[in-house]
């Protein structure tokens, strides 16, 4: 903003009209490393401790409950008749919806050229990973016989019977390993440029090696850096219509299946749009304390938060649009059958969770039309989890009521869970806040290199960048 | 843990397996076996002449006795295998043996299964003259109770185990003192039986020990029937119905469809009636008087809610219509008439349905039945029979059977001969009466007056002596023995096994006691069968245990006999001064459980899991009212399930019924149901129930199944055993001598507990759903009606634009259809819901079939019961005075399955003969198949059932705590994985009743019906081994019978190939009536449904123009769719193509009528 600027740097605009930087309070190149490596560099602070305790207890929970599951049968679950499919599935949907926000972030936002998804992607991505994982715990121990449960994939065997590939639940099982390794192969692609720092920075041997092992060898040389950004365009472009085709399938569970509720063609893009509304929501929840406790209010801004909120809006609309449309085809079909399963929902005995879902899904992001409201953290973290709520009520809407009610009034049932179900689900908490922690302790949480990348410092043509405005390290 | 020791310890007390008969005869303890068991033998084993000869003649009594002593257990050492094969046996392969299960009023003709020695499933006996091969779910249901580990397994002496021997020398002790006294002192108390020998071994003691008293008692009063018939007609005689021959039943408080006796036989000739005939079609009407809603209520075409203690008033109304009437008013019927006349009618009672029904009779005369029930006292009865005779019923549809005349005091009459110290020595046959005895007579107490007691029991039970023996029964399956069905043929009962554990017969019992010579039970039967053709004959006694009964020796109905009209007037006056329930008071009925009976059943898991056809209530009793008395009692909780049966359409209608449809407090939808236990007082005495609405039921009136209730859950103890302990309340306790059937007078008071019920359906409305489709007998007949149509009439419509698709709709050509044009049949099932009573007998033949197991009350709660069949039950209409409709619900075999295309593993699968098959072994159980499964017939196994005990599901092998036969569980199942948790002595009874030809499913696994694959399978082995090499391996139709097929005394079940259009099957499923379940799908269902047509009389003030159920489908917007062309709203008008294109010309003029809407 100098009015003695170099010819070659253009002028910088007016302050009015430039852009809320991504970093805040003109932090430089330098700063920005330091930032964020210090949550690892430092010795263990206090919270993660208090945190790390009940995550480990509900991780130990989640093994106890498992183990007794296997050893005695699914029947500890509330699981019955009608309603065959209960916590375990609506839990499986939920977390795999949560998983949808990190690898949108990293791969769809990037092929859209959205800067700003820099400060989050790393977080979101593990945050991804570690939904995936909670969510595959269930399909694997939802099975009435787990150690057949290899059975699902396609490996020949003795009995030459392979998988029935028209089951959804085969296309589950492609569907949520392929997105979770490819998921994976992208966070560690992303990741190898801020291992290469942590090495360098390192002081201790072992991490000195550990971060040598896994940064292969980067020198950040211009050879690196062109593989690197071909390789991460690449992957971006292989992860996107992952991201897409997961949730679709997993909708196809239901959208297969004939049953009132769950057999419609909305599915896949709703469940996608409710997908991506609930993996906003996690990242909003996660990020909002961690930048608190981290102190990286500056590279994780208002601005950040207020664009996830936006997000949210958008996906929470699409949602709304979805649940109304459901309605209307289910009256517009002429079956009474359809009719019923939706008026059950909302008037049923279950009315209370589709009310729950409407309020959290359709009335909650409602609230982020107001900048006010968009820019205050308390109450986007309240709403947020909210949020999550709401997706969950929405998954027990869509497995419990259906089911509970549908074609022969004789059969109809009332599902209630069972405290296995309860304190396996929490366990899930454990087991996803054990693996978050161990993420932030020990790997930047933030990516480095490319938060560097869209700071002004890294712009030479921009009058904050070069070398002796503090900018090329 | 003690339970378990001490049935060990009496096991031991058996001899140990002997290796030869000679072996056997040498051992110092067999000598002394033969000394008690055949005191007059007992020298000629010792004398070598005579030895051969005898061991020759006994070998089969040693066999059974032998074994028996030593439990069930097959010999521990190993034994190899037959180095000869006998002649006639084939390894795994059944065999099956004509015998029968006997009755309080007969015998159900059997034939059993028996694999390797065990029975493990009771067939009903086709052949027999007087069966259709109909059984009903005791008889099903009673093979379990041979295997009930907590039987009585010992011979018990004041509570302690003990010899046999010693047994034999009590009884020896007894006889012998009763003989010097020419029987004084001895008294017997027996139950009730129709048995030939019985009588004959009574007659004889009692001849011998002219001094001894005999006497009779049963809890529920099925001998009622021959009582009044013979204070009727003035000869020992009992009524037999020919319902087929009747063209309008009325039924006072009758129900024949489930507590009666001969109910079996009653309802296949009822349902024989209602069968109809597509080209003449015709059908019998069916009147109920009743005061709960029964079975026959369900199927009745005009039903009148009553009280129990109001019925015989109505029944003396219409009969005294009847008389009235100049065309039956006969000069010696007079004293009749005037004293119905006098009788006074019941309160509140719509005369036009008195007279209605009595000019339906009029009209039908010599053509109708009236049939009183046994909840009835005799006056009822006489009524029924007045108007019988007067409508000249007897010898056409009523005939009177002679059957020999009871003897013996009542129960009232012993308990006196017990206060006054006459009785030395008590006898006790079969029965519980300790347990079931009127509550006023106190006969625990008065049994302690007694000197000796033995008593044959097949439990250790409350009736089991504290001071004295308790010999264990022998199971009708390990008998010999005789018995008269309702029409007076000789049946055998054959033993199919050994006594399991030494158990005795009522007969051999009575010949010990009369100190006869001979009392092995072969040679007394025989020795009656001797008497009854006349002398010995080997060969007509072979085929008579051949065929299972004796050709030609039915009694010959009496046809010349003459109503006592002095003594029917004269009861008919003193039944005048019965009390009748009216205004504010109530009235209780006592009556014999669906599942339990009167509690001989109360140990057998399968009944007790069954649901109560009406109630739907698994393991509990409860107490029965209808809503209006509900509400009159305040009982709020009982709410939601006045919502679960309400229908929202009718809440106008009736002020009353609106007020049920409380969303708020909808417990019973919420899963689970814990109705408010109320308090029964009368007579100084009470009960406590838990409450439960049964819509349709009489106002005022409280249902109480006895049979519940029972002390002590554990064996050997006074009880009834593990399964049966602790479910429900013990209604006896209320039952005095002069209430034995209801007690009016009652007062009713609320709790404020709550006691949790097992219901298997929450839900009791259809919802205007067209699952259940029915239509008026008139409508139906007229062929030129819409209505003629209703079943395919009330498919749902094409969306418009979508009428051409193929036959069944399908967008898309299945391959299956290629694979079923090589196959040599294409099974299917069709059943006729005209037919179907509901009487649960499919569904107990399914389970005993097909190894299905039981899971517990807990696990009812939360809906885990593993039925393979299940009974849907719908109530439609107006709450107060309901339809009631009942749906066999089993796998459908869909063509396009639902569940097949979405198994990740191909567990489940199609064959090219149309089965949708199931395969245990490669299930993993994700448990999706169920939730596509539109009728939801999949069953998942939750916990190991098979192999926990049910108390013990929710617990880890891997807990270290959990012990079983003093072993760590884990340990214990990693020495025997297949054996499971269950203690030893249970694990080897129950594992014998299982089905060898059906896998016994693992926890995690998905099960559901299979059309009985290994019946199918077994067939069609059986053909191609008969085809050789001529090549014909289809099987002929009949051949193959399903399970719940074989059961159903309605015969309304069809199973065949669909392929075949001369297969009964293809000619049921080719009817009008003919339709699929949820056709909208498009599944393609093997099995088809036949709606159910009712008969109204429309003179009847109750007289519903159609069915509720069809009403109600048609309150829900629909309208009747011509098949093949679906017309909604928007384009009404143009099935009127399709009517003249399907009925050509004789639809003519009516067209217009039935096609517009």
């Amino acid at each position: 903003m100098s009015d003695h600027a170099p010819a070659i740097k253009l002028e910088a605009p007016p302050v009015e009209l430039e852009r809320e930087r991504l970093v805040s309070n003109n932090r430089d190149l330098g700063e920005i490393s330091d930032q964020i490596c210090d949550v690892m560099e430092r010795s263990t602070p206090l919270w993660w401790k208090i945190c790390m305790v009940p995550a480990l207890l509900l991780l130990s929970m989640l093994g106890a409950m498992v183990a007794y599951l296997v050893t005695v049968g699914v029947g500890v679950w509330g699981n019955q008749h009608p309603v065959m499919w209960g916590w375990a599935i609506i839990n499986f949907v939920w977390w795999i919806g949560i998983g949808h926000a990190g690898t949108l972030i990293s791969a769809i936002l990037f092929l859209l050229r959205q800067k700003w998804r820099t400060s989050i992607n790393r977080a979101s991505e593990a945050m991804t990973i570690f939904a995936v994982m909670c969510a595959g715990v269930y399909p694997l121990i939802h099975v009435g016989r787990i150690w057949y449960g290899w059975w699902l994939f396609p490996i020949p065997n003795s009995n030459d019977i392979w998988p029935q590939f028209r089951s959804p639940l085969m296309w589950d099982v492609f569907a949520v390993s392929t997105y979770f390794t490819v998921s994976v192969l992208f966070w560690y692609m992303g990741l190898i440029p801020d291992l290469a720092v942590m090495r360098d920075r390192c002081k201790k041997w072992l991490g000195k090696f550990a971060y040598g092992l896994f940064s292969l060898g980067w020198t950040g040389s211009n050879r690196h850096w062109r593989n690197y950004e071909k390789a991460y365009l690449i992957l971006a472009g292989l992860s996107t219509p992952l991201v897409l085709s997961v949730h679709s399938i997993v909708s196809l569970d239901f959208a297969v299946s004939q049953l009132p509720g769950w057999h419609t063609t909305i599915f896949p893009p709703y469940f996608v749009a409710g997908a991506v509304f609930s993996g906003f929501g996690m990242v909003l929840t996660l990020l909002i304390p961690l930048r608190t406790v981290c102190k990286l209010q500056d590279i994780i801004t208002v601005r950040h938060i207020e664009l996830c909120c936006k997000v949210t809006l958008t996906t929470g609309c699409i949602v709304g649009y979805a649940y109304f449309m459901e309605v209307f085809i289910a009256w517009y079909s002429g079956s009474s059958y359809e009719k019923y399963a939706f008026w059950n929902r909302a008037f049923g005995p279950y009315w209370w969770g589709y009310w729950a879902m409407i309020g959290c899904n359709v009335v909650v992001p409602q609230f982020f039309w107001f900048k006010s409201v968009r820019t205050n953290l308390w109450v986007v973290f309240f709403l947020s989890i909210l949020v999550n709520v709401g997706m969950w009520f929405e998954r027990f809407v869509i497995v419990v009521t259906t089911l509970a009610r549908e074609f022969i009034p004789a059969n109809w049932g009332y599902f209630n869970p069972s405290p296995v179900d309860i304190m396996t689900y929490l366990g899930t908490f454990g087991l996803f806040f054990t693996m978050f922690l161990l993420f932030l302790r020990f790997l930047p949480m933030i990516a480095i290199s490319e938060v560097k990348a869209v700071v002004p410092q890294a712009d030479p043509h921009h009058p904050l960048g070069g070398a002796e405005e503090g900018g090329h390290h | 843990m003690n339970k378990s020791e001490s049935i060990k310890a009496t096991r031991a007390t058996g001899p140990k397996y002997w290796r030869s008969l000679d072996h056997l005869a040498d051992a110092p303890e067999f000598r002394k076996w033969v000394d008690h068991e055949f005191p007059s033998g007992a020298e000629a084993v010792t004398d070598p002449v005579t030895r051969r000869n005898f061991m020759k003649l006994m070998s089969a009594s040693f066999l059974f006795a032998g074994l028996g002593m030593s439990g069930c257990r097959r010999p521990e050492e190993k034994v190899i295998p037959f180095a000869r094969q006998p002649l006639d046996y084939v390894h795994g392969k059944a065999k099956y043996f004509a015998s029968a299960m006997p009755t309080r009023t007969g015998a159900i003709p059997v034939l059993v299964k028996q694999d390797d020695g065990r029975p493990t499933k009771i067939e009903g006996n086709d052949s027999h003259p007087d069966s259709n091969g109909g059984t009903n779910a005791f008889a099903q249901a009673s093979i379990l109770n041979l295997y009930d580990p907590d039987r009585a397994t010992r011979f018990a002496r004041n509570g302690d185990s003990a010899d046999r021997e010693a047994a034999l020398d009590a009884i020896r002790k007894v006889a012998d003192a009763a003989t010097a006294k020419r029987g004084r002192g001895l008294h017997i108390l027996a139950d009730h039986a129709e048995s030939p020998t019985r009588d004959r071994m009574r007659d004889r003691l009692l001849k011998q020990l002219p001094e001894a008293r005999w006497y009779e008692y049963e809890a529920i009063d099925h001998d009622v029937h021959r009582r009044a018939a013979t204070a009727a007609f003035g000869h020992s005689v009992k009524p037999y119905y020919k319902l087929d021959e009747a063209e309008v039943i009325l039924t006072l408080d009758c129900d024949f469809i489930g507590s009666e006796e001969e109910s079996t036989l009653l309802m296949s000739k009822f349902a024989k009636g209602r069968k109809i005939d597509p080209e003449h079609p015709k059908m019998s009407r069916l009147y109920s008087v009743e005061a709960l809603f029964t079975l026959t209520g369900a199927a009745a075409d005009h039903r009148l809610r009553l009280p129990a203690s109001a019925v015989h008033r109505v029944a003396a109304e219409i009969a005294a219509k009847v008389l009235s009437d100049p065309h039956f008013e006969k000069p010696e019927m007079a004293a009749v008439k005037s004293a119905l006349v006098a009788h006074g009618g019941a309160a509140g009672v719509d005369s036009g349905w008195i007279s209605g029904c009595a000019d339906d009779l009029k009209r039908h005369a010599g053509k109708c039945v009236v049939i009183a029930g046994q909840g009835q006292p005799e006056a009822t009865h006489l009524i029924a029979h007045a108007l019988n005779a007067a409508l000249g019923n007897i010898g056409k549809t009523v005939e009177l059977t002679p059957v020999p005349a009871r003897k013996g005091g009542s129960l009232g009459d012993l308990v006196t001969a017990l206060k006054s110290s006459e009785v030395d020595s008590l006898v006790i046959l079969g029965g519980n009466p300790a347990y079931d005895a009127p509550a006023d007579l106190d006969l625990v107490n008065a049994m302690e007056d007694a000197g000796e007691v033995i008593r044959l029991g097949y439990y250790e039970d409350e009736t089991a002596p504290k001071q004295g023996w308790n010999i264990p029964a022998a199971h009708y399956l390990e008998s010999w023995g005789d018995a008269r069905t309702a029409d007076g043929t000789l049946t055998p009962v054959q033993p199919l096994l050994a006594p399991l554990f030494g158990g005795m017969t009522q007969i051999e019992l009575l010949a010990r006691l009369a100190n006869d010579a001979v009392f092995a039970p072969y040679d007394l039967v025989q020795e009656t069968f001797s008497g009854e053709i006349g002398g010995r004959n080997e060969n007509a006694w072979k085929r008579f245990l051949h065929d299972g009964y004796l050709a030609d020796s039915a009694k010959p109905a009496l046809d010349r006999v003459r109503l006592m009209a002095d003594r029917v007037a004269s009861a008919v006056r003193a039944a005048s001064k019965l009390p009748v329930v009216g205004g504010n008071d109530y009235e209780v009925v006592f009556y014999p459980d669906s599942k339990v009976d009167d509690g001989r059943y109360n140990n057998n898991g399968w009944l007790q899991e069954t649901p109560d056809p009406i109630t739907k209530l698994t393991w509990d009793n409860a107490v029965l009212m209808s809503p209006a008395t509900a509400n009159k009692l305040g009982l709020d909780n009982m709410k939601g399930y006045r919502d679960g049966v309400h229908n929202k359409l009718y809440k106008e209608s009736d002020g009353e019924v609106a007020d049920f449809h409380d969303g708020e407090h909808n417990y019973a939808e919420r899963g689970e149901f814990h109705p408010e236990v109320v308090e029964l007082a009368f007579g100084g005495r009470k009960i406590q129930g838990p409450a439960w609405v049964v819509p349709g039921m009489a106002d005022n009136v409280f249902g109480v199944a006895l049979g519940y209730g029972r002390i002590c859950p554990y064996p050997n103890t006074g009880g009834t055993g593990r399964v049966g302990g602790e479910t429900g309340f013990n209604a006896y306790k209320l039952r005095g001598s002069d209430s034995l059937k209801h007690a009016v007078g009652v007062k009713v008071s609320r709790t404020g507990e709550k006691y949790q019920l097992a219901s298997t359906q929450e839900h009791g409305t259809i919802d205007g759903r067209s699952l259940i489709r029915e239509m008026n007998f008139d409508k139906f007949a007229d062929k030129d009606s819409e209505y003629a149509d209703f079943a395919k009439g009330m498919n749902m419509p094409h969306p418009p634009g979508m009428e051409e698709l193929p036959s069944h709709g399908l967008a898309y050509q299945n391959p299956l259809d290629e694979l079923r044009k090589n196959a040599t049949h294409s099974w299917g099932m069709a059943i006729d819901m005209n037919s179907c009573l509901g009487c649960n007998a499919c569904a107990l033949a399914c389970q005993s079939e097909n190894n299905v197991p039981i899971v517990g009350k807990d696990q009812v709660t939360r809906g885990r019961e593993m039925s393979w069949l299940r009974m849907d039950r719908y109530f439609s209409g107006d709450v107060n005075n309901p339809q009631m409709s009942h749906q066999v619900m089993v796998c459908q075999h869909c063509e396009a399955a639902p569940c097949e295309n979405v198994c990740p593993v191909n567990a489940t699968t199609h064959d090219d003969e149309g089965l949708n098959l199931m395969i245990y072994n490669r299930c993993v159980g994700t448990r999706y198949c169920s939730n596509n499964c539109p009728y939801k017939v999949r069953r998942f196994n939750y916990f190991d059932y098979n192999r926990r005990p049910l108390d013990d599901l929710y617990n880890t092998p891997a807990n270290p705590w959990n012990r079983k036969d003093g072993e760590w569980e884990l340990t214990r199942w990693v020495k025997d994985r297949s054996k499971g948790s269950i203690d030893d002595d249970q694990w080897d009874l129950l594992a014998l009743v299982r089905n060898p030809s059906v896998s016994v499913r693992m926890r995690g696994v998905m099960e559901k019906c299979t059309y009985c694959i290994q019946r199918i399978e077994g067939a069609k082995i059986a053909q191609k081994v008969k085809a050789g090499a001529s090549g014909n391996v289809e099987v002929p139709d009949g051949t193959i019978k399903t399970a719940c097929q074989q059961a159903c005394p309605a015969e309304a079940i069809a199973f065949g190939n669909i392929d075949d259009p001369e297969s009964r099957v293809s000619k049921l499923k080719a009817q009008a009536r003919d339709y699929d379940l949820l056709d909208y799908l498009a599944t393609r269902p093997r099995t088809t449904y036949l709606g159910r047509v009712r008969n109204p009389n429309p003179d009847m003030p109750d007289y519903r123009d159609t069915p509720e159920t069809f009403k109600e489908w048609k309150d829900h917007g629909n309208h009747l769719a011509h098949h093949g062309h679906g017309h909604g709203d928007d384009h009404g008008h143009d099935s009127d193509h399709g009517h003249d294109d399907d009925h050509g010309k004789e639809h003519g003029e009516t067209a217009g009528k039935g096609g517009h809407h």
